[in-house]
């Protein structure tokens, strides 16, 4: 078995390009490298060297927090206050929200005025109810007098009857989070009601309404922590606040800025997008007919649905014309045939493409700003579905293709991790790919030389990922099925191959928009956190080699 | 990525009493009976001490516990000054858990109290509210609300605005003559 050769083939490509001139760049994180482990989740449980390699690496500056993590920290940092300032956890608790969950701002407050603190979370001297000898007393919301026994009250010790209790938490817990600082009903009294008693008094319902908003207000009180959008998942982020990238990759495997918690947008700014997805609201109502999953063959005039990632449409039997979606051009023209890039990638070159049909009409219209955003609009929809559909098919092949591929072509599943990485890199891609066209609808306009530049770069970079994505999608079909197996080494060459490649080109777009954007050097901290990184590595190393004594 | 995977010993910590008594009752319940019997003991304690306060005297519906009105008499000193004023109070299924309502039924000129409607911006009968207030307190708090008002919240925007320009004497001319249109008793 000469698969080992193979491997070096495709890690010698991977040499070649990141050797390059374009690699000058001192960021110490390469994104797009870093970013397969963003949309899949990577075994960091493994405890061999390389994993710990691996993980100090690609060291993020966010911790992705389950339901019982974000319990078992509150519990914790409740636990520590307790102990710090010897009070029950139940104060504890009550000062923590008091200050948004930060332990050290407990701290300091307590410890420079105690009284003022605890009068502002109403943790007031314990003081009895007072009662003149089993003499019964009464409740002062419905007036009944009571035994002793059937009274209570918060730390201040105003009687009231326990019914008269129940109903006044319960009505404030379905009042909503307020229910977390409720004091005592006296007006002027500022005794917190505490767990304690909401643990007694209310039903096992009200009571975990009130847990639930205990366990929201620790994330969304905090100003390191956020809830992750996609719609469904229970995690939460906890973000390094001034630290590089805002990208995290949640749990549940959606990606998401976390400064602005819009999908993940980088290399864009923030301020783009949220322009951009501005605009696609106001224009969602002209969009619509854009949203349609169906054009009609440009020969036969079929309605065609677009269901697999690529841009390369094959219209059905008899008809089988083959044409680029996008732009509904012969396909035969966009391939390296002709030598150039795909030229609907391009604005500008879309508007020459009007040798087709109906080409008068569309070029006039494409003086119509509608017709630009329409034209931006389509690219950065279209590329998201793809990308969908790519993630899609990357579960897919992680689930049930692989081990098929494995026993077909006896090959341990270890060295088909190449087909993983060409499908995360076509996800990822696709991604950014995405963006670049929110950041070209707003390029100014009048300044060619930067729009051609980063129009070539941005073209470069979706002919590969179009070659690598059909290569990926079709190609390996032949693999699956019942063909011939004897050429599976010069596919995986040519997979490795191109998944370095593209991510090479993607690599060179993501550094010409930063610097168009900042045209500046690295900042300040990330050259530290690239000396940081490159000393942890240096330990770990030496550690693992057994060289410590020997280098130190 | 670090990912925390501890056991969840959150709620287990957490002392949960066993309470089988009666008064873990569902709020839905207590209300409407409670509401009465409460309604029922401050009619009693009104019925009971009538010469407690001069200044307020309140009145239940014949027909209806849940409706009441109350006369207060101006606080002296202001421009209400011998004037009595009458409260309409519509009382929720939920009292005294939630605030009852409370308009003016006599015109007033005060920059808390809708000109047209009597309607009252009073923090207590909103998200102040406690169910230790009764409807003799809360007559109380708007006694001190026609002595102090606050007009930084106006529901009365003219009389609002002579009191934050500080045309203090504007202010209380118009109201005295609102006082003597509207809030003096009728003699014989
Ligand atoms: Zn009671
Ligand atoms: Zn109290
Ligand atoms: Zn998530
Ligand atoms: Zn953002
Ligand atoms: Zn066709
Ligand atoms: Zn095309």
């Amino acid at each position: 078995m000469d698969s080992e050769d193979d491997m070096h083939d495709a890690n010698d490509v991977e040499e070649f390009y990141s050797s390059d001139d374009y690699d000058d760049d001192d960021d110490d994180d390469d994104v797009v490298v870093e970013s397969d482990n963003d949309d899949y989740a990577y075994d960091n449980d493994s405890d061999d060297a390389s994993g710990k390699l691996t993980s100090i690496r690609h060291q993020k500056n966010y911790t992705v927090l389950k339901e019982e993590d974000i319990r078992q920290r509150q519990e914790d940092d409740i636990a520590r206050i307790s102990a710090v300032l010897s009070i029950p956890r139940v104060s504890a608790c009550m000062l923590l929200r008091q200050y948004k969950w930060s332990v050290n701002n407990v701290h300091e407050a307590w410890f420079s005025d105690e009284d003022r603190v605890r009068k502002a979370v109403g943790l007031v001297e314990e003081r009895a109810v007072e009662s003149q000898n089993d003499k019964e007393l009464t409740c002062e919301i419905c007036f009944e007098s009571y035994p002793v026994d059937k009274i209570n009250s918060a730390s201040c010790g105003h009687p009231y009857c326990c019914t008269c209790w129940a109903a006044y938490i319960s009505t404030s817990i379905n009042d909503g989070p307020g229910c977390l600082t409720l004091r005592c009903p006296v007006p002027s009294c500022d005794a917190a009601v505490s767990q304690d008693m909401i643990n007694t008094l209310v039903s096992s319902e009200d009571r975990e309404k009130y847990y639930r908003y205990l366990l929201r207000s620790y994330i969304e009180d905090n100003r390191k922590t956020k809830w992750c959008p996609a719609p469904g998942c229970d995690c939460a982020v906890e973000f390094d606040v001034g630290s590089g990238s805002h990208d995290v990759s949640c749990l549940c495997s959606y990606s998401f800025c976390w400064n602005c918690t819009e999908e993940a947008h980088r290399p864009v700014d923030c301020e783009t997008v949220s322009k951009w997805i501005l605009k696609n609201t106001a224009e969602s109502e002209n969009m619509n007919w854009i949203l349609a999953n169906s054009k009609p063959c440009p020969k036969c005039k079929r309605p065609i649905e677009k269901n697999q990632g690529c841009m390369h449409m094959t219209c059905t039997p008899p008809c089988k014309f083959e044409f680029c979606w996008l732009c509904l051009g012969v396909w035969s023209e966009h391939g390296e045939r002709t030598g150039g890039f795909y030229a609907c990638n391009r604005y500008e070159a879309a508007k020459q493409e009007g040798a087709y049909d109906e080409s008068e009409k569309r070029r006039e219209m494409a003086k119509n700003s509608l017709e630009r955003y329409t034209h931006y609009y389509e690219r950065w929809a279209t590329n998201q579905s793809s990308r969908q559909k790519a993630l899609a098919d990357l579960h897919q092949m992680q689930n049930v293709h692989l081990e098929k591929l494995s026993e077909k072509h006896k090959i341990p599943e270890s060295q088909l991790k190449f087909v993983v990485e060409a499908w995360s890199q076509i996800v990822e891609c696709r991604r950014v790919l995405k963006w670049t066209y929110a950041y070209g609808f707003y390029l100014p306009e009048h300044d060619n030389t930067k729009r051609q530049f980063f129009e070539y770069l941005q073209g470069e970079a979706e002919a590969n990922l179009e070659r690598l994505h059909q290569c990926a999608e079709k190609e390996l079909q032949n693999y699956l099925g019942d063909g011939t197996s004897e050429d599976f080494n010069s596919f995986r060459t040519k997979l490795a191959g191109l998944t370095s490649v593209t991510r090479n080109y993607f690599e060179n777009l993501r550094v010409a928009m930063q610097r168009v954007g900042k045209r500046a050097r690295p900042k300040y901290e990330d050259q530290v956190k690239a000396r940081r990184i490159q000393a942890v590595e240096f330990v770990i190393i030496a550690l693992i080699s057994g060289k410590w004594d020997e280098w130190v | 990525m670090r990912i925390y995977r501890r056991p969840n010993h959150f709620l287990q910590n957490v002392q949960v009493v066993a309470v089988g008594s009666s008064y873990l009752v569902q709020s839905a319940a207590y209300k409407m009976q409670a509401s009465r019997a409460r309604l029922f003991k401050e009619y009693k304690e009104v019925q009971r001490e009538k010469s407690a306060d001069p200044d307020i005297q309140l009145v239940c519906d014949d027909s209806n516990i849940f409706k009441w009105t109350a006369l207060i008499k101006g606080p002296s000193e202001t421009p209400y000054e011998a004037g009595v004023f009458q409260l309409a109070f519509s009382v929720p299924e939920q009292y005294p858990l939630q605030p009852p309502q409370v308009r003016f039924l006599t015109k007033i000129f005060h920059p808390n109290v809708h000109f047209k409607t009597g309607e009252i911006c009073l923090d207590i009968l909103k998200n102040a509210w406690s169910p230790a207030w009764t409807l003799q307190s809360v007559c109380r708090a708007i006694i001190a609300l026609m002595a102090h008002p606050e007009p930084d919240s106006p529901l009365n925007c003219d009389s609002g605005n002579l009191l934050r320009s500080g045309d203090i004497r504007g202010f209380q001319s118009m109201a005295r003559m609102y006082t003597n249109l509207a809030a003096m008793p009728k003699k014989g």
